[in-house]
């Protein structure tokens, strides 16, 4: 062999290799991932789409079981008898109903992918708009005893970072208040406090205007095309079609954020101002990192140097010397700015 | 009455189930608010506080000098050359006496009390060729090194200077998913990685902590300088006219550093983006203000809890290597010795990614301490060269007085300036030593990440040397 040829050969092996054992990509991760889609897997998909269903109070037949679950309906005819012959769910007509052991199954799933979307939002960085898919893929694997040990381990969570209520152990379930945000008048102001994740288009698309459950909105204007809010100081403007997956609850009067939003991130050296609050889009172990140093409302903090690059900068809070990062910054808001006295 | 007691129990259980509800997501928020309302509270009435701190003008002043966009890099480049500077001239002088002492003196004593008390000679080769020597070498590189640095560095620490340093860093840092508290635990792997390792307890956010553990062995550790120097002065320097010997050979070895702070960074960049990607990650870094340091207590736990105790680890894992060495050298199979027979069977590899059978076999049987690489590589090149007249016989390892004589046994050997460069590219990219795999074992808790941050740099420097060689051959 020539040394070219040894170079080409080798450079083919790591190809080949790479094309192998690829995270999520490679041929083995690819039938991994076809060997989860079993049965099991089909019988608990049909069992949150009928629950899902019933909760918005609309009814489900063949075809809507078939266009979620993207399977060829012969298929369906087939699962929907198992399903009726184990006893998950009853039949007239057309229409399917969940019984009761059928509706405790379901929610035993929706609990799993709740709590799990809460985990990865809280302890880990992977992105927002993996949640939604992680858990999907979770919510089947996961046993009863792993889901209670996650639940203590997370605190007992009541919502998931959507703003779904997590079901408890044993099923149950609040009854929420929740309107659209197309429902608001012009001036009235709202929280957030839940964002569709399906489809997940969307809710991309909602993520990246900085939609997230705790987010105050004003309405401003609202016509057939367009909907604008106020929203941390800025007017964000979004199509009727996504305001719908919004779901909001009017504030009362005395908690409404009054005055500028204005964040850390904006204060400069020699500057300092009040803690109003932390954005609820700051979770988990971030949130209660600033928390434990002391960035609590009601705290002042002081702009003290920026680094050679400017970012991060060294703030003084209680007392101590922290750098923090931009990103993190801009996550703390802060009212009654003063300069250096 | 039992039942009265369990109703009653039922129905605060229903109430505090339908209340969970209501309290909603912000109530530890409200909880941690309150603790510090109610802090303050206790503070403001029992706390006094008497004017302004009298060091805080100063404090300032020194910040402003030191993370100013035109001082800031400057004095840190200075400061940090100056430390490596004093640690290499001064660890010359305590390097030589103890190598003096242990390997001159004391063990030529070793061996003659072995012959007068009639020990077998395979034992005495064993205990004192192998196992003594093998730990004295470990000592006597490694020791005054790490003597001098890390209190250097810890008197840095102590001062307040070194968290300014991650402070104007952590830009770099962050690109690549990293905490600038890396650069920490870097610049203390230079020194010694499982030092580094244990360093890595400063970055308290997980994912962060795991690629500064992981990447740490990027940093040339105070075993593997003398291998740098010595070989880039052999091979590199030998290249370029004798009046710019030195400059070039230093260049080369800085050259090294920069390509390690390069994969650093790319392997950082990598490992934050696949397989930590998800791993928890939060930030901060406290700027404690200046202060004197406090000399003695420095010294002492520098000494005691950086250099002693790493120190004793790598002995630990030299003595079995040291016994190692010895055996593969001097047990026969068919009237050739184990280490000519692996060397034979390594060499087709080694002579394809640019190295030799030689250097492979050293890598592996010196995977306790990388001081001992170089003496290891020479024994084994007399021992399968069957040169006569140089070293001490075969399973002594040995160093030469001169880079020259040094230079002649390697060429002897075989070893061409591809050899050279392949062997400081690979002494830089390899597995870290067993003394840091352990410690990395012992920090991280997993199987999993010690393996990732075993294999991982071997494998890029297998891969690495590979093109180096195969570009080198068609070009040249």
């Amino acid at each position: 062999m020539t040394p070219g040829e040894m170079l080409i050969g080798g450079i083919g092996l790591l190809v080949a290799a790479a094309a192998l054992f690829w995270p999520d990509r490679g041929l083995l991760a690819r039938i991994r991932a076809a060997k989860l889609r079993t049965d099991q897997v089909r019988v608990e998909d049909a069992l949150k789409h009928l629950y899902d269903q019933e909760s918005k109070g609309l009814t489900c037949t063949l075809d809507s079981i078939a266009r979620e679950l993207g399977f060829p309906s012969k298929d369906d005819t087939s699962l929907v008898a198992r399903l009726e012959t184990i006893g998950l769910l009853t039949r007239q007509g057309n229409v399917f109903r969940l019984t009761p052991e059928g509706r405790s199954y379901a929610l035993r799933i929706i609990r799993v992918h709740r709590l799990w979307e809460r985990y990865l939002a809280d302890e880990t960085t992977v992105s927002e708009s993996d949640w939604h898919i992680e858990a999907e893929k979770q919510e089947h694997l996961i046993t009863a005893e792993e889901a209670a040990a996650l639940d203590r381990r997370l605190g007992h969570p009541a919502y998931d970072p959507h703003g779904d209520p997590i079901p408890s152990d044993s099923g149950e379930l609040p009854e929420v208040a929740w309107k659209t945000l197309t429902s608001l008048k012009e001036g009235e102001a709202a929280g957030i406090v839940h964002i569709e994740d399906e489809p997940p288009a969307h809710y991309a698309q909602l993520v990246a205007q900085g939609f997230y459950p705790g987010l105050q909105v004003r309405m401003i204007e609202q016509t057939s095309e367009r909907i604008t809010v106020e929203a941390n100081g800025n007017e964000i403007a979004l199509a009727p079609v996504l305001a719908a997956n919004l779901s909001v609850v009017p504030l009362p009067a005395g908690e409404q954020k009054a005055g500028s939003f204005r964040t850390l991130a904006s204060l400069r050296p020699g500057e300092r101002g009040v803690v109003s609050g932390i954005s609820p889009a700051c979770r988990g172990l971030q949130r209660r990192r600033l928390m434990d140093l002391g960035v609590v409302p009601g705290g002042v903090i002081e702009s003290e140097m920026n680094s050679v690059t400017g970012d991060p900068v060294a703030y003084s809070i209680r007392g101590a010397t922290i750098a923090l990062r931009r990103q993190q910054a801009e996550m703390v808001f802060i009212e009654e700015i003063e300069g250096r006295e | 009455m039992s039942q009265n007691v369990q109703a009653k129990a039922e129905s605060i259980i229903t109430r505090a189930r339908g209340l969970r509800w209501q309290v909603g997501e912000a109530f530890h928020d409200r909880a941690i608010e309150a603790l510090y309302e109610e802090a303050t509270h206790i503070a403001g009435r029992s706390v006094t506080i008497s004017g302004e701190r009298p060091r805080f003008n100063f404090d300032r002043t020194l910040d402003r000098l030191l993370t100013s966009r035109w001082t800031g890099f400057p004095i840190m480049v200075l400061l940090l050359a100056a430390v490596f500077w004093i640690t290499i001239e001064l660890a010359n002088i305590p390097s030589k006496m103890i190598a003096g002492l242990l390997l001159d003196t004391v063990h030529p004593a070793l061996k003659e009390f072995g012959t007068w008390i009639q020990m077998p000679s395979w034992l005495s080769g064993l205990l004192f060729d192998g196992m003594y020597l093998a730990a004295a070498w470990v000592i006597s590189v490694m020791l005054p090194p790490m003597a001098i640095f890390f209190p250097m560095f810890t008197l840095l620490e102590d001062f307040g200077y070194l968290p300014r340093v991650a402070f104007n860093l952590d830009f770099l840092f962050r690109k690549a998913g990293a905490h600038g508290k890396q650069a920490l635990t870097m610049v203390m792997g230079y020194g010694c990685n499982a030092a580094g390792v244990v360093a890595a307890r400063i970055i308290d956010s997980p994912r962060e902590r795991l690629i500064a553990i992981i990447t740490n062995n990027f940093s040339i550790c105070n075993g593997r300088w003398p291998t740098q120097i010595l070989i880039a002065t052999i091979f590199i320097g030998a290249l370029a006219p004798p009046q710019l010997a030195g400059v070039v050979s230093a260049l080369a070895v800085v050259s090294v550093v920069l390509i390690g702070v390069f994969f650093m960074f790319m392997v950082s960049w990598g490992l934050s983006r696949t397989v930590l990607r998800g791993e928890g990650s939060t930030f901060s870094l406290e700027l404690p203000p200046y202060r004197p340091p406090r000399i003695l207590q420095t010294l002492y736990t520098s000494v005691i809890d950086r250099t002693l105790i790493v120190l004793w680890r790598a002995v630990v894992w030299a003595v079995p290597a040291g016994a190692l060495i010895w055996l593969v050298s001097n047990i026969h199979i068919g009237g050739r010795s184990i280490a000519e027979i692996v060397v034979g069977g390594l060499d087709p590899v080694g002579m394809l990614i640019g190295l030799n059978g030689v250097i492979l076999l050293a890598y592996i049987i010196a995977i306790p301490a990388n001081e001992i690489v170089i003496p290891t590589v020479l024994m084994l090149t007399v021992l399968v060269a069957k040169m006569t007249g140089v070293g001490g016989g075969s399973g002594v390892m040995f160093e030469l007085d001169s880079a020259e004589a040094t230079a002649s046994v390697l060429q002897a050997g075989g070893w061409t300036v591809l050899t050279g460069v392949n062997l400081m590219l690979f002494s830089l990219l390899h597995n870290p030593c067993s003394t840091t795999i352990y410690t990395i074992y012992k920090e991280t808790g997993s199987a999993k990440w010690t393996t990732v941050a075993t294999l991982l740099p071997v494998v890029l420097g297998l891969v690495v040397c590979f093109l180096v060689a195969q570009v080198w051959r068609m070009v040249g």
